[in-house]
């Protein structure tokens, strides 16, 4: 129904797809009435918060479903072939020879036990019809076409010996090795760093191209849409709300949802002024059944008949379909009620009171090997680190995994202690963890937790406390309904709430926050941003905001500190370092994060950060980020450049920073 | 899935059914529909009522011989007969099930407390004081647990207290070792960190967060360990080591009628019943103890 008109026939067929989850609270209708196709070499994305069944569409289409999940309804015609009606073993073959699929944890999608060689030649032999020596040759080729450096060797290796993103190329090349018209990829990305990831987004993109196959993937990235898609499916609450080409959904998003999620993504060129547009609420409990529209509560557009009656799918243009009752969307209407308030920067002269200094802090974990005491293996996780955090400012640090970001939160809150360097605070420091499921002691009620670091230090009586626990969860924009609940009974958005009214109860001069909005689906980061930044309006409290995620951290952050292999390389005011980085490494994260906008990303160059990051236990002479530099010259690899100020507030550590 | 396209099955809308979601609610329903918890009840609880009012039935009194009705088959009077002094089997069983229950739930509790105690201090501050334990633990796990109670009963003579003793000190490594590894699962979560940041006290740490959380399991393998040491208790008793007669319990119950096997077969049968009985509720209550205290578990 989508491509009406077209002369060659889909390649992927959807039609009425039904997927439901028996569960303890009820039925989840997982996927509700999905239809789409894919032609042949095309790409097409399914975007969607977890929950909203874009995983389970995947499973359902590759007939890989375990129970209590089961397809109930509608059909998969695959080449006009009805999967439903093969057998497990023509399945088996249908699984490598004609879909290929690379799943999101690249830590989990290969044995541990076997060689890739092993690994990869099976299939190939198998789908193909060779014998070993030409599968082993073909394994090779596809490895060195991933961008696998020294493929003859690299395919003796076992797992765990390579890095998350040498094995997820391993999975693509996988995938592909066996010829497949489709290529389904769940997440391919979303475990790596962002310049892994654009190498990987790269790859994909070629290969396919080359051999003409059609890909679905599943992303809640919006900006790998914007690089990677022709066509985008958004799903809500298990139903397809709308289908476009990238160009329209990017440009003319006709439902709300749609609209919604491109309005809170932080603009990366603008300095941002005011607060994120936040999408009210939270998505429906899919253990209900959803009268209506399911998006009809978080949508200030709704009338009557949104709650009566689901809308179906309706052409909004040539190849565009969207969901909603309302011709226009939300047209031009805010998408909450909340007052557009103006995001106050440190801008010009920053307060001057530094509340943390931090000088010349090494954290050293040393592990001696096995057989020799003598002979150790130095990581060097936080290296000869100086940084200031002044009285209510963000600074936001910024780096990839294994750049030692996360020690330094640990050492700033004195869980770890530092090998050498001086750490200076004044006040307390407080922390919001990453994961908040684990954050909480799943035995404590929400009131308890909150009131925890009171009672550690006796602060007042039973009666101020609680009044301070009611006050403070107030604050974080919850209400005391949410005392008496158990952390397992709450969203992961409300549990970060949580996490930031502990953080707050004692009054802290600093809160650390570690990858606050990683956890937490697209439509809810707005929320938790804005609250961090009117709380640090109202309280004057400072935030160290550690994130991969570039958009974020420039939108909240005063000043951003680029963290490199132990070290800070670039540190300034946000908006300047976002936009005319100094340091080679800024400028390659920058380039490596996808912008959601069709438009740009095709313009933007391909270029992208080569190689890997060097082993941690390597002892680099020169500037650590010689290995990856495009600039590098000998200077770079002999000598290594120090943090120096080269511009009015900006430091870099590079030899060439003007 | 099948292999056609199916119909949407009836739905039952099951909010419909258990409207009230308050946590009291959930566990009731939950423990309702844990049939083996309910099974180990329906043996355990009517066992618990017999022996709390042994004193008030028309028995005759465990000890009391009876010279003028020896060897009796089961009758209404003695309902499990009675033996070659003419003692009433089933008084002296029902004696016996509250050593047995004695035993197993003393053994249980001591383990556990021990068990949690140096458990969590080893997994807690690792190092020295963690090797420290873990290396007797070693030495005590290198035994059969049968061998050793037999060896320290050897030490410490016969009789409730040291059976007791002997069983526990047998089966407190398993348990340190248990809490060990839960302790170093729980030590790195996020809320051990919140708590340290307000610089907590190693002691907070481990009575507020570390022992509520490893409780569940641990209390699933000391219903584990009290069957267990209900049936060694019955095994040392009947190789002579462990309650003397003329006091009974189940182990030498059966040791006495094992003579009389041909003449007397209800002797050394019905208590052996009672033993399985007994043994199997417990097995059934950590099983349903584990159904209800881990989700996952549940199919």
């Amino acid at each position: 129904m989508i491509h009406q008109g077209e002369i060659t026939a889909p390649l992927l067929d959807v039609r009425n797809l039904r997927t439901e989850f028996a569960t303890d609270g009820g039925t989840v209708r997982a996927v509700d009435d999905a239809s789409f196709s894919i032609m042949p070499g095309e790409r097409i994305a399914v975007v969607g918060e977890s929950g909203s069944g874009k995983s389970a569409m995947a499973m359902s289409i590759l007939r890989l479903l375990v129970y209590p999940g089961r397809v109930v309804a509608g059909d998969v015609l695959l080449e006009g072939t009805n999967i439903a009606q093969l057998s497990e073993r023509q399945l088996n073959q249908l699984r490598g020879r004609s879909v290929g699929t690379v799943f999101q944890d690249p830590m989990s999608s290969l044995d541990p036990v076997m060689r890739i060689s092993k690994q990869m030649t099976a299939p190939i032999m198998r789908n193909l019809g060779m014998n070993y020596k030409e599968a082993h040759a073909e394994a090779v080729e596809w490895l060195r076409k991933v961008g696998i450096p020294d493929p003859e060797r690299r395919i003796t290796a076992f797992p765990f010996e390579m890095s998350g993103g040498m094995r997820q190329r391993v999975m693509i090349a996988m995938a592909l090795s066996c010829r497949p018209k489709l290529l389904i990829a769940d997440e391919p990305t979303t475990a790596l760093d962002v310049t892994i990831q654009a190498q990987i987004v790269e790859i994909l993109k070629k290969l396919t191209s080359e051999a003409n196959t059609a890909m679905m993937f599943i992303t809640h990235d919006l900006g790998l849409v914007a690089r990677l898609a022709d066509k985008v499916a958004v799903m809500y609450a298990g139903r397809i709300v709308e289908f476009a080409t990238v160009e329209e959904i990017f440009a003319a998003p006709c439902h709300p949802y749609t609209q919604s999620l491109l309005r809170t993504i932080p603009s990366p060129t603008a300095l941002n002024t005011s607060r994120l547009p936040q999408i009210p609420g939270l998505p429906p409990d899919m253990k209900k059944a959803i009268q209506g529209c399911a998006f009809r509560e978080r949508c200030r557009a709704a009338t009557d008949i949104c709650a009566r009656e689901a809308p179906a799918l309706t052409d909004r243009g040539a190849s565009h379909v969207a969901a909603c009752w309302q011709p226009e969307g939300l047209g031009s209407s805010p998408i909450d009620a909340q007052p557009d308030r103006a995001l106050r920067r440190n801008d010009g002269p920053f307060r001057d009171r530094v509340i943390v200094e931090i000088n010349n802090l090494n954290k050293h974990f040393v592990s001696s090997s096995f057989l020799s005491r003598t002979k150790r293996n130095v990581i060097r996780a936080v290296n000869g680190v100086s940084l200031r955090v002044r009285q209510g400012e963000t600074l936001g640090i910024v780096g990839e995994s294994g750049c030692g970001k996360s020690t330094l939160a640990r050492l700033l809150l004195g869980l770890e202690k530092p090998s050498s360097g001086e750490i200076f605070t004044e006040g307390l420091t407080q922390m919001v963890f990453q994961d908040p499921a684990s954050s909480f002691n799943p035995k404590m009620r929400i009131r308890s937790i909150i009131e925890e670091p009171l009672l550690v230090k006796r602060k007042g009586d039973w009666r101020t406390r609680q009044a301070r626990v009611e006050e403070l969860v107030k604050l974080v924009g919850l209400d005391e309904a949410h005392l008496d609940r158990f952390p397992g009974q709450l969203s992961g958005g409300q549990l970060q709430r949580i996490a930031v009214a502990r953080a707050l109860a004692l009054e802290p001069s600093v809160v650390v926050a570690d990858e606050p909005t990683s956890a937490l689906d697209v439509s809810v980061r707005a929320q938790i941003i804005n609250l961090l930044a009117d709380l640090k309006q109202e309280l004057g409290v400072a935030f160290v905001f550690i994130s991969h995620d570039l958009l974020t951290v420039q939108y909240i952050s005063d000043r951003i500190a680029v963290m490199y292999l132990g070290e800070v390389v670039e540190y300034g005011p946000a908006d300047l370092v976002f936009n005319s980085p100094s340091h080679p490494y800024t400028k390659a994260l920058i380039d490596a994060v996808p912008i959601p906008d069709p438009a740009r990303e095709a313009k933007r160059a391909s270029a992208v950060l080569k190689g890997e990051l060097p082993s941690p236990l390597s002892e680099i002479s020169g500037c650590t980020f010689a290995t990856r530099c495009p600039l590098a010259t000998e200077q770079c690899r002999t000598e290594k450049p120090k943090l120096r100020q080269h511009r009015k507030s900006r430091e870099a550590a590079c030899h060439y920073a003007k | 899935m099948s292999n056609t396209a199916i119909t949407p099955p009836e739905r039952a809308d099951i909010t419909r059914f258990f409207p009230v979601k308050t946590v009291m609610a959930l566990r009731r329903n939950r423990f309702l529909s844990n049939s083996k918890m309910i099974g180990a009840l329906l043996i355990l609880a009517p066992l618990g009522l017999l022996i709390l009012c042994a004193p008030l039935l028309p028995l005759q009194a465990p000890l009391q011989t009876n010279l003028m009705a020896m060897m009796q088959p089961p009758s209404l009077e003695h309902p499990f007969g009675t033996d070659r002094m003419g003692r009433d089997i089933f008084s002296r069983t029902l004696e016996g099930v509250k050593i047995s229950l004695q035993v197993g739930l003393s053994v249980a509790a001591l383990a556990l407390v021990v068990g949690m105690l140096l458990g969590t201090l080893a997994g807690f501050f690792g190092g020295l004081i963690d090797r420290a334990i873990m290396v007797i633990v070693d030495i005590f796990m290198a035994f059969p647990s049968l061998l050793l109670a037999i060896g320290l009963i050897a030490v410490m003579g016969t009789g409730l207290v040291p059976v007791v003793m002997a069983i526990a000190i047998a089966d407190i490594p398993r348990f340190i070792r248990l809490q060990r590894s839960l302790v170093l699962g729980l030590r790195t979560r996020a809320y051990i960190d919140a708590a340290r940041t307000v610089h907590a006290s190693q002691f907070w740490l481990m009575s507020r967060h570390i022992v509520p959380n490893s409780l569940a399991p641990m209390l699933v393998a000391a219903s584990i360990s009290a069957a267990n040491a209900i049936l060694v208790e019955a095994s040392l008793s009947f190789l002579g080591l462990g309650i003397m007669p003329p006091a009974p319990s189940l182990g030498n119950l059966i040791r006495e009628g094992q003579l009389y096997m041909e003449q007397a077969w209800w002797i050394s049968t019905l208590p052996g019943v009672v033993i399985l009985l007994i043994a199997i509720s417990f097995h059934f209550l950590s099983d349903g103890m584990r159904q209800a205290l881990d989700p996952r578990s549940r199919k």
